[in-house]
């Protein structure tokens, strides 16, 4: 990782993403095969009790489906997927079926021969979560004593085995100051990281979590941390290797796409050619905008994909649409998330106050004079009306009680 | 082109791949490189299935795309050669039986 710039999207892959996002086919699919977990980190958004998870058979109908429908893309994860007994028969399925796949663990439990078997299932990236170098901090987030350690030996494991590693580490109030020891800890290694600074509420809409969240004034050493690329993921040597060797249509190294310019005007990638899958058959657009489409018990993937009245309103939305959002001058600056715009702000196309804080505090530190976003804006003008409306009201009742 | 004419190809076991909107996307997952077949090579790609050579291949190609054979096999040939040497397909052992 260490110094490289983040991989834009390569011809091969915004080629890919024009013609999925134009035509609504689902290249990317994010697969939790269980919410059961051998941590309990403090800031997850996750109820760990199983509900009824998908059997075996009923996980490769769904995989099958998938293929059918055309999706390349097949990120499995939890819950801590290792804790699935039948994650090996759901891979080897996975390979057969031609799915480039991507895992994401904790490795608490990855062996030498489980490292082996991933190999053999032709998994390609495995993403795992270290939320410090420091064993003290990083135990007290998973509330597992010695996971730091365990986690860490697992990685050398998946090297050997040729495997791409990729470090998460979500920024919470907890583990602020250990960022930097992440990136040491990455450049260590040699392999990329990528910084998180979502924290979401629960599923089901509890707000737990978000009191893990770092307050957006105090993020701003981290934000004018010159060590830090954006908090955006580097290439792996192998891949910007890669991109050198096999430059235009012959071939190009896989990066996230998100760059492409076939998203300009949308919100992001969920529902047009993406969407994620629960342990329990449910259909969202993506797992932090928590409104089921559907359920693959009772229906047809395509089914879902192609007719939920969800995922066609989703669709519909553009940008340069959005109702207080199009008009902000700090637009550019701004992450906003659909999902947690539905979860915080309570509307899909509204602003919301996390969006519009960081939004500002970025384009402060980029030297933007006073930028206040659109949303402040209204509600800085429409506070001298409810104070006068306030006034009228106390005026009338005192007037027509005297 | 050093592989006989008559020896049987197939697809590397190892890759990631799907046939979009007529475009076929490969993925090496030992390297991560995309490939990016055209409509020529997803027809050869479909059909490459561990049984077929390069002359029978070259049969259906000019068959469906209504080409002389012999640039059909010429084509083939190339194509066969260029995704080849970036491990995307091999030619089956001489012993037989597709590798798994």
């Amino acid at each position: 990782m260490s110094s490289g710039a983040a991989a834009g999207a390569t011809p091969v892959m915004d080629r890919l993403i024009s013609r999925t996002v134009l035509k609504h086919q689902p290249l990317s699919v994010h697969f939790d095969l269980t919410y059961r977990c051998n941590e309990r980190c403090v800031h997850c958004y996750l109820d760990h009790d199983d509900h009824g998870e998908l059997t075996t058979s009923e996980c490769l109908s769904v995989m099958e489906e998938l293929a059918r429908a055309g999706t390349l893309f097949l990120t499995f994860s939890g819950g801590e997927i290792f804790l699935r007994p039948d994650l090996y028969e759901i891979l080897a399925a996975a390979r057969r079926l031609h799915f480039d796949v991507s895992l994401k663990t904790n490795a608490l439990l990855v062996t030498e021969e489980r490292a082996a078997q991933l190999r053999e299932f032709g998994v390609r990236r495995v993403q795992i979560s270290v939320y410090s170098d420091i064993p003290e901090v990083h135990d007290a987030i998973t509330k597992v004593p010695g996971s730091l350690q365990r986690t860490l030996a697992a990685i050398p494991l998946l090297l050997e085995q040729g495997l791409q590693v990729k470090l998460a580490c979500p920024l919470m109030r907890e583990n602020l100051l250990a960022y930097r020891g992440v990136m040491a800890l990455a450049e260590r290694i040699g392999v990329p990281y990528v910084l998180d600074l979502t924290i979401t509420p629960m599923m089901d809409g509890n707000e737990g979590p978000l009191a893990h969240r770092i307050p957006v004034s105090s993020l701003l050493p981290v934000m004018q941390d010159p060590l830090l690329h954006a908090c955006k993921p580097q290439p792996s040597a192998e891949a910007a290797t890669a991109m050198k060797e096999y430059p235009a249509a012959v071939g190009s190294a896989v990066s996230s796409g998100m760059e492409s310019a076939a998203y300009e005007d949308l919100p992001c990638s969920a529902g047009h050619n993406s969407c994620y899958i629960s342990p329990y058959g449910d259909v969202y657009p993506c797992v932090q905008l928590p409104q089921a489409a559907g359920n693959l018990r009772r229906e047809r993937f395509s089914d879902i994909w192609y007719h939920a009245p969800q995922l066609e309103r989703l669709r519909g939305i553009r940008e340069s649409q959005l109702p207080v959002c199009s008009r902000c001058r700090i637009r550019s600056y701004c992450e906003r998330c659909p999902g947690l715009a539905l979860m915080e702000g309570g509307d899909l196309l509204g602003a919301y106050e996390r969006a519009c804080e960081l939004a500002e505090q970025k384009a402060r530190l980029a030297g933007v004079f006073e930028p206040i976003s659109a949303l402040h804006k209204e509600r800085a003008a429409s506070a001298p009306q409810k104070v006068l409306e306030n006034e009228i009201a106390f005026f009338v009742t005192s007037s027509s009680s005297d | 082109m050093t592989t006989k004419v008559s020896a049987c190809w197939q697809k590397n076991p190892a890759l990631a791949w799907r046939e979009i909107d007529e475009v076929t996307v490969i993925i090496s997952p030992t390297d991560s490189v995309m490939h990016e077949l055209n409509d020529t090579g997803s027809f050869l790609w479909k059909n490459i299935d561990g049984r077929r050579s390069a002359a029978e291949l070259a049969e259906l190609l000019a068959e469906s795309y209504e080409v002389a054979p012999e640039i059909a096999l010429i084509d083939t040939q190339a194509l066969l050669e260029e995704m080849s040497s970036r491990k995307l397909v091999m030619p089956v052992p001489a012993t037989g039986g597709e590798l798994r």
